[in-house]
């Protein structure tokens, strides 16, 4: 409380700003049923009607729990009044949830005959935004308290660069642009956005948007063309076959842009420290310089690629353990649910790698135009 | 010829050219964690086994390879990875509580439909619990970098400058941390946002109301996974840099003592 309290001392403006900001927000969440077309219902009771082991196919045991809910309607002609809904759940909750006192879901109406007037109906959905609000509110203040500045500018970008994602494919899906095409694009302004948000107007981040955008695209170049020489042998496009779009073109896609924050932090760190270098010592050797880069780049390569490694494998966790829970073979569990990620994350790792040489080589590029000019 | 075979050896070849023994290194630690997750798959498939604390361990043995392996055992990576499993430990009961309340557990319906016909979704587990490793998985990797990325640099400025008090080298730590806040958090939104892009169109296509999109669940766990895993790089930043401070001070103290 302290640092947020000498905080507002010193810029009373930004930070009486950010918190009208998070007060409006919560408040919003929590009174925005009028805004939905869909009913909302909160629960105000909840009875356990009965529970009954299962066993399924497999030996798998696991026990199911019906549950009576008293609900209020909180929108829609229907408001303030009472809804009777049924619940069932699992323990494993792998698609269901048990509701308690307070919860807020989303239901349909089923007709009511006249034998029983009371209004019920099912649970289609649980009503998140509030939670997500909440969550992004905690990481902000994190990010303010921890960054400062820094903190600040970090989720500017983080948020400027959502909305310009869904403009985009909101252009994609109306449009009939390809979508490589917009990528390109998006790539470029991203990288831009992002680098000159998060380190400022200098010359070590124009030399890290060039690094950025070159390494980016040789690597997505390298990756396509090992694609095509494999023929997609491989590569099982199953988990996106829900797509009515061509899926190997959104593949690509992602891939292109997955790769992409790994790569700018790559550029940046490079740039910086070899900029530091230069900045200290202005007769420093090209040689000297490309020897402590690449000691450098050796540093950061191993923890980058396993950064992008962790985000793209981790979320198919859930997915292979339901899998294998309903005795799939290994192989081609593994196939059909990693392919994509491992693909990912290796042409990520390609492009991470690439990208010290490039950035190295676009740094000293600038150096000696710097050094010729002075 | 396999895609991935092929994307391997054009990775391990680039390692090897740019980072030599250490590029090896950084390229076998890649398969030395992908088993890691594949064992922990395992034994969350356990009922009796809390995937909580399975967790708990597998973020041990990462951060092991990712710390000692890649790099070496010194004073700079034992401060890492004590900061990063203090971290870990406080995530995870972080994310378990928004995991339970948000209830983003299992499967979204996008999903489900065509695994639900196939497959019994009843297999006795507790998807809260997994759901919540994931998230702490997902951020591993992001997590040990930034721990280490502070903890060296910090040993250099304590070697440059032997009297330093503990309180300007904690200073020095977050103002480390405080630049490479910005270009991590990038890092894994990007990386989130590419595996998910498909989702993301599919949403558009079938045009989803704003309203519907934001509720739904695979993409509010999503988004919880992207604020969560910023969480976890900002809250390790004055974590490792108080750990290294102290430990830092404390080395120093002792020998000064033992000199007396």
């Amino acid at each position: 409380m302290g640092i947020i309290i000498y905080k507002f001392k010193k810029k009373p403006l930004i930070y009486t700003f950010i918190f009208i900001c998070f007060i409006t927000s919560i408040i919003f969440v929590y009174h925005n049923y009028g805004f939905y077309e869909r009913p909302i219902a909160k629960v105000i009771q909840t009875d356990l009607e009965d529970s009954t082991d299962i066993t399924d196919i497999h030996d798998n045991n696991d026990r199911i729990f019906t549950q009576q809910i008293i609900a209020e309607i909180k929108n829609g002609e229907e408001k303030g009044q009472l809804i009777h809904l049924t619940n069932k759940y699992s323990l494993s909750r792998a698609n269901d949830q048990p509701y308690q006192k307070g919860n807020e879901v989303f239901v349909s109406f089923e007709k009511n005959t006249i034998e029983n007037p009371q209004l019920t109906g099912n649970i289609t959905d649980v009503k998140r935004d509030k939670y997500i609000v909440i969550v992004a509110w905690i990481f902000i203040f994190t990010l303010l308290i921890v960054g400062k500045k820094q903190g600040l500018f970090a989720s500017i970008s983080l948020a400027v660069n959502i909305l310009l994602l869904s403009y985009a494919l909101d252009i994609y899906v109306r449009t009939d642009m390809n979508l490589l095409w917009i990528c390109g694009i998006m790539v470029i302004l991203f990288t831009i956005i992002s680098l000159l948000l998060v380190n400022g107007f200098n010359e070590k981040t124009y030399t890290a948007i060039i690094a950025t955008l070159l390494g980016t695209f040789s690597s997505l170049l390298i990756t396509y063309f090992a694609i095509w020489i494999a023929s997609e042998n491989g590569l099982y496009y199953e988990e996106m076959q829900y797509l009515t779009r061509p899926y190997r073109l959104i593949f690509l896609a992602g891939l292109f842009i997955g790769s992409l924050g790994a790569v700018m932090d790559v550029a940046i760190s490079l740039s910086s420290a070899t900029f530091e270098l230069y900045n200290k010592n202005n007769d420093i050797s090209v040689k000297a310089l490309k020897a402590s880069g690449m000691e450098i780049g050796k540093d950061i390569m191993g923890t980058m690629t396993n950064i992008l490694f962790f985000a793209y494998i981790s979320g198919s966790i859930p997915m292979l353990i339901l899998y294998l829970k309903n005795y799939s073979p290994l192989g081609f569990t593994l196939s059909i649910n990693l392919s994509l990620e491992l693909a990912r994350a290796l042409a990520g790792g390609i492009g991470i790698v690439l990208t010290i040489p490039i950035g190295l080589y676009t740094s000293i590029f600038f150096i000696k135009r710097k050094r010729e000019n002075s | 010829m396999n895609v991935l075979v092929l994307l391997a050896i054009i990775l391990f070849a680039l390692m090897i050219w740019i980072g030599g023994k250490k590029g090896a290194r950084s390229f076998l630690s890649l398969f030395l964690n992908f088993g890691v997750i594949l064992v922990s798959v395992f034994f969350m498939m356990d009922p009796n086994a809390d995937p909580i604390i399975i967790t708990l361990i597998a973020c041990t043995v990462i951060s092991c390879i990712n710390l000692f392996y890649i790099n070496e055992v010194n004073s700079k990576t034992v401060t890492a990875f004590i900061s990063t499993l203090i971290t870990v430990t406080i995530l995870l009961f972080f994310i378990y509580i928004v995991t339970k309340k948000a209830m983003i557990q299992g499967f979204g319906e996008e999903e489900m439909d065509e695994i639900s016909v196939i497959f019994s979704l009843y297999p006795g587990l507790d998807f809260v619990k997994i759901s919540a490793a994931v998230i702490i998985m997902s951020t591993i990797g992001a997590v040990t970098d930034i721990a280490i990325s502070i903890t060296s640099p910090m040993q250099e400025i304590f070697n440059q400058h032997p009297s330093i008090k503990k309180k300007e080298l904690f200073t020095s730590g977050l103002s480390i941390g405080k630049d490479i806040l910005g270009s991590n958090t990038n890092t894994l939104f990007f990386a989130f946002i590419g595996g998910y892009m498909a989702l993301l169109i599919w949403y558009k296509d079938l045009s989803y109301s704003f309203g519907d999109i934001v509720n739904s669940k695979i993409f509010s766990a999503e988004m919880i996974t992207i604020f969560c895993a910023g969480i976890g790089i900002a809250l390790v930043i004055p974590i490792a840099s108080l750990i290294n401070a102290h430990y830092l001070i404390k080395i120093r103290d002792k020998k000064s003592d033992s000199k007396i």
